[in-house]
């Protein structure tokens, strides 16, 4: 590269900086570009506009990510504001609104590897349609919000039965009862109700949801499965580190031996194609199918990461989604398990929805003309119809 | 929305390097030079602690004409005690080892 490159390059990087940066932020990408002119050394000169291009990569990012959303809360990010504060606005107001985009990008990356793979239309229809399933039920959440207030600890412990009902009775295949026929479909309801259930006891709990999960526990043991029981001892491993109550630590204790229990039985369920360990079959269909499960796997998590940053005041529900779906996640890819969302799976779409509806999300009231963040209550979020459902499609 | 975090020794030299400047204006390329980091590291950190009031920037004529303004950067108050009370870590292990 001559010389003159070099600086023809630093000045096209600075430019670059400058349109792709937030509005609030593009002073200062002026400010990057006018030190670049003044270093006399084109080498010099170029490594900072490059450095400088690399480190507000990440708010470049975050504010195109954060535009669309924002726009889903109705603020204007093209004058005023931060990228911080939409993001901040977007997970305090609507952590679902990030969620859902998150789920929607993963399942489009999901079909985008089973067409890439070959797998069959019906598959790519199922997935589509459970995400449908799953937007509907998310669009008609809250309604169930007293029956959430008033039965919290009640709710989880019928899930819990369901899932031990799941264990005794649901279809078995190779020596594991973890399904249930509905519609024509297989669906997996711990798949579907457990990560609600953690995520939900995050938030709050008391006598009979931890004796819900530790009936869950017991389900995930009886069943065998160990993915669902590692996501269970995972979420509730990382609740038990932040909050050690005198519900946690049962719970914990439940899901440890229950984990410890599916390890020690044996698990001889085959790989599904399209389904169970495609985090690295997906390379050898395509660098692209590879790249897009891999992509898809990380979307989930984001709420959690961004949550965790953004919402000081309810980073335990946010790290217990994460480490939720990490561990599905890593399941998947060291066992045969379904690839969360991304591969063929109706019940993950579903269950990622239902957690998403277990997030925090704090009302706005008015009060005279200053408008405040408020916070639920603890004991009353807006558990939802998403979950009455989801026991309804495995009942 | 106040996020309280250990500041990171990039942070602390770029702070000490602001407060070495008595209130005076640094540049970018000059304070990365003193701070030893690289403008990846302290653009975002100098955005931060603007956008948190430890920093006031703004855009400055230069002495020599014909030359475009340049941003400038000092501390405020805040700013200054955020750097005392946060020095480089070989700075508190120096100032420790004199108290010894």
């Amino acid at each position: 590269m001559s010389l003159g490159t070099r600086r023809r390059v630093a000045l096209l990087t600075c430019r670059v900086l400058q349109r792709a940066l937030p509005p609030g932020l593009q002073p200062w990408g002026g400010a990057i570009a006018q030190e670049v002119a003044e270093i006399d050394d084109d080498d010099a000169a170029l490594r900072f506009a490059l450095h400088g291009l690399f480190g507000l990569a990440p708010r470049i990012i975050l504010f195109q990510l954060a535009r669309p959303l924002a726009a889903l809360t109705g603020r204007d990010t093209r004058n005023g504001g931060t990228v911080d504060m939409d993001l901040y606005e977007v997970v305090v107001r609507r952590p679902q609104a990030l969620g859902t985009a998150c789920a929607v990008g993963a399942v489009l990356l999901g079909l985008a590897y089973m067409w890439a793979a070959g797998a069959p239309l019906r598959y790519l229809g199922i997935n589509t349609g459970a995400l449908a399933v799953g937007l509907g039920l998310l669009a008609l959440s809250g309604g169930l919000v007293g029956v959430a207030r008033r039965w919290p600890g009640a709710l989880t412990l019928a899930m819990g039965v369901l899932l031990l009902a799941t264990g005794l009775l649901g279809d078995r295949s190779e020596g594991a009862a973890r399904w249930v026929a509905f519609g024509g479909l297989f669906i997996q309801p711990s798949l579907i109700l457990l990560p609600a259930m953690i995520v939900g006891f995050a938030r709050s709990r008391n006598a009979l949801s931890a004796i819900g999960l530790i009936v869950a526990a017991a389900a995930m043991a009886i069943q065998p499965d160990r993915a669902m029981a590692g996501m269970l001892a995972a979420g509730l491993a990382v609740l038990a580190a932040l909050r050690p109550d005198r519900w946690v630590l049962p719970a914990f204790a439940a899901s440890a031996l229950a984990f410890g229990i599916t390890l020690v039985r044996p698990d001889t369920l085959p790989a599904m194609p399209y389904v169970d360990q495609i985090l690295y079959s997906a390379f050898d269909v395509h660098a692209l199918a590879g790249l897009a499960v891999l992509g898809g796997s990380i979307l989930l998590v984001v709420p959690a990461i961004v949550g965790k940053l953004y919402d000081a005041t309810h980073r335990e529900a946010y790290s217990v989604f994460g480490i939720v779906w990490l561990a599905a996640i890593l399941a998947a890819a060291i066992g045969n398990y379904p690839t969360p969302i991304v591969g063929y799976g109706g019940s993950a779409v579903l269950g990622y929805m239902l957690s998403l509806a277990m997030l925090p999300t704090a009302t706005r009231a008015c009060i005279g003309a200053e408008v405040s963040i408020r916070d639920e209550a603890p004991g009353q979020q807006p558990v939802d119809r998403h979950l009455c459902i989801g026991i309804a499609l495995t009942s | 929305m106040a996020r309280s975090r250990t500041l990171s020794n990039h942070a602390r030299n770029i702070l000490f390097a602001l407060l070495e400047a008595r209130g005076g204006w640094q540049h970018g390329y000059e304070l990365a030079r003193l701070a030893g980091v690289k403008s990846g590291t302290l653009y975002p950190l100098l955005i931060r602690l603007e956008e948190q009031g430890y920093l006031q920037a703004e855009w400055q004529q230069p002495l020599e004409g014909g030359r475009p303004p340049r941003h400038a950067y000092r501390l405020t108050a805040a700013g200054e005690q955020l750097a005392r009370d946060n020095p480089p870590h070989g700075a508190a292990a120096a100032a420790r080892a004199v108290a010894i």
